[in-house]
């Protein structure tokens, strides 16, 4: 009996032992937890489009060629035929709708609104944008690099319906990078998309709101950048 | 109808009648996962106590999250309510902030609505695009004044082209939609503020 109970205060003493011994878990610190003085430099190139992701004329080609004996033979060329009506519409309402948008820069307008959250945030003392790689005294005042870009920006299909509806989109990249090891610290991808819905021929008929809408969603893309590095990054208490 | 045959009719239509029952709708188990969620704005607060209360469902629909048209109109859901998916992620996101959620001496009331939780999917050529779009509002009351000390909105949206029979995307863009709206919320300067955090002055953009 006694030998049982010798046997159990050392199995719990070591179990207890165990348990203390075992340091509590602290989060890793990553690369860019104690960044505070970031260069954004905005690069790369902005294609405005307006994608429908439109079904037809390909389905009714589709249609038409399953009763077809040379279908399988004429469906790449169907495909083809597809793809180059859709973008010559697409080329079409792209011209209706940035008529007002020749002066807005939408890499510029992200990194206002990236730097602006980033700054609102108190986790940085400093941060400067600028539109090309930094040289001479610009390299001294920080190590560490975001580079932004816009590949796309314009309108896109959200939702069917009698009519379609649309809204403003921007997709937007950004790596962070130390300058002196060109290693990445962070890199984030987002697609942005504006709130609010509309039929294409509102957008084609009120320019003065599809350029609303448009400088809204990249404004968005901008504090959704800062928003996902933010969240990233450490919070120290 | 001898008794057998009429067995093997109930049972045949049993068969044939059953699966398609079950496929009336597409269920999406959308949530929030623990592991994912970072220590952000909010843990720059010093740790208070918090009354999370239940999350009110503001949708003009409940019953779905979406439908999906190339498949006869199905009605999308979530596997759990919206509302309560919606409070474990903002239970999840104060608790990882280093606060306790608790209703009794609480010093701070959080609550939140659900404005839309909705996937919409668009049918192209060969593919289908689907939007996901998570709304919120959510406000902050001090518990012992009973003062409104932030109100805010939170909208997540995602859109990601995915093929027609990827079954995974309408549930990766609801989580993701979910979780944008999420880390709005946790890197927000203005609840931050609200919370207790000293932050430098904020700019509003």
């Amino acid at each position: 009996m006694m030998h049982a109970v010798a046997v159990l205060l050392v199995v719990g003493a070591l179990a207890v032992s165990g348990c203390a011994s075992s340091a509590p878990t602290r989060p890793t610190a990553r690369p860019f937890d104690d960044v505070r003085r970031l260069t954004v430099v905005v690069s790369g190139e902005s294609q405005f489009a307006v994608l429908e992701h439109s079904a037809e004329p390909g389905r009714t080609f589709d249609q038409v060629l399953a009763w077809n004996p040379y279908g399988a033979v004429l469906k790449p060329i169907a495909d083809i035929v597809h793809q180059v009506i859709n973008w010559f519409v697409e080329i079409d309402r792209k011209a209706d709708a940035a008529a007002e948008l020749r002066d807005v820069s939408p890499r510029a307008l992200v990194a206002r609104a990236f730097e602006e959250t980033l700054l609102a945030s108190g986790r940085f003392e400093e941060i400067r944008t600028l539109h090309r790689e930094p040289v001479g005294d610009e390299r001294d005042r920080s190590n560490v690099v975001v580079r932004l870009s816009v590949p796309a920006w314009g309108l896109v299909r959200v939702r069917e319906g009698e009519p379609d509806l649309l809204s403003a989109f921007a997709d937007v990249r950004a790596e962070m990078v130390a300058r002196d090891t060109g290693v990445a610290l962070w890199k984030d991808s987002e697609d942005v998309t504006g709130p609010e819905r509309f039929p294409l021929k509102t957008f084609t008929g009120d320019r003065q709101l599809t350029r609303q809408q448009l400088l809204d969603v990249l404004e968005r893309a901008g504090r959704r950048l800062a928003n996902e590095l933010l969240y990233a990054q450490r919070a120290g208490r | 109808m001898s008794a057998r045959f009429r067995a093997a009719f109930l049972l045949t239509f049993a068969a044939v009648v059953g699966p398609l029952g079950c496929s009336r709708s597409i269920t999406l188990d959308v949530g929030y996962p623990d592991a994912g969620v970072n220590r952000a704005m909010l843990a720059a607060a010093r740790p208070r106590r918090v009354d999370i209360r239940p999350v009110v469902d503001r949708r003009a629909d409940t019953a779905r999250i979406g439908v999906q048209r190339a498949d006869g109109d199905k009605p999308i859901v979530t596997s759990r309510a919206v509302a309560d998916i919606v409070r474990e992620a903002l239970v999840s996101e104060v608790q990882k902030n280093g606060h306790a959620v608790a209703a009794d001496n609480a010093e701070l009331v959080l609550a939140a609505d659900v404005d839309e939780f909705w996937l919409d999917a668009v049918a192209a050529y060969a593919s289908v695009h689907y939007v996901g779009k998570v709304a919120l509002s959510v406000a902050v009351v001090d518990a012992r004044t009973g003062d409104t000390l932030v109100t805010r909105r939170y909208v997540g949206i995602r859109r990601q082209q995915a093929k027609r029979d990827d079954k995974q995307a309408g549930l990766e863009v609801m989580d993701i939609a979910l979780s944008r709206a999420l880390h709005d919320l946790a890197t927000d300067a203005e609840l931050a503020e609200a919370f207790g955090a000293r932050l430098p002055r904020v700019r509003h953009l």
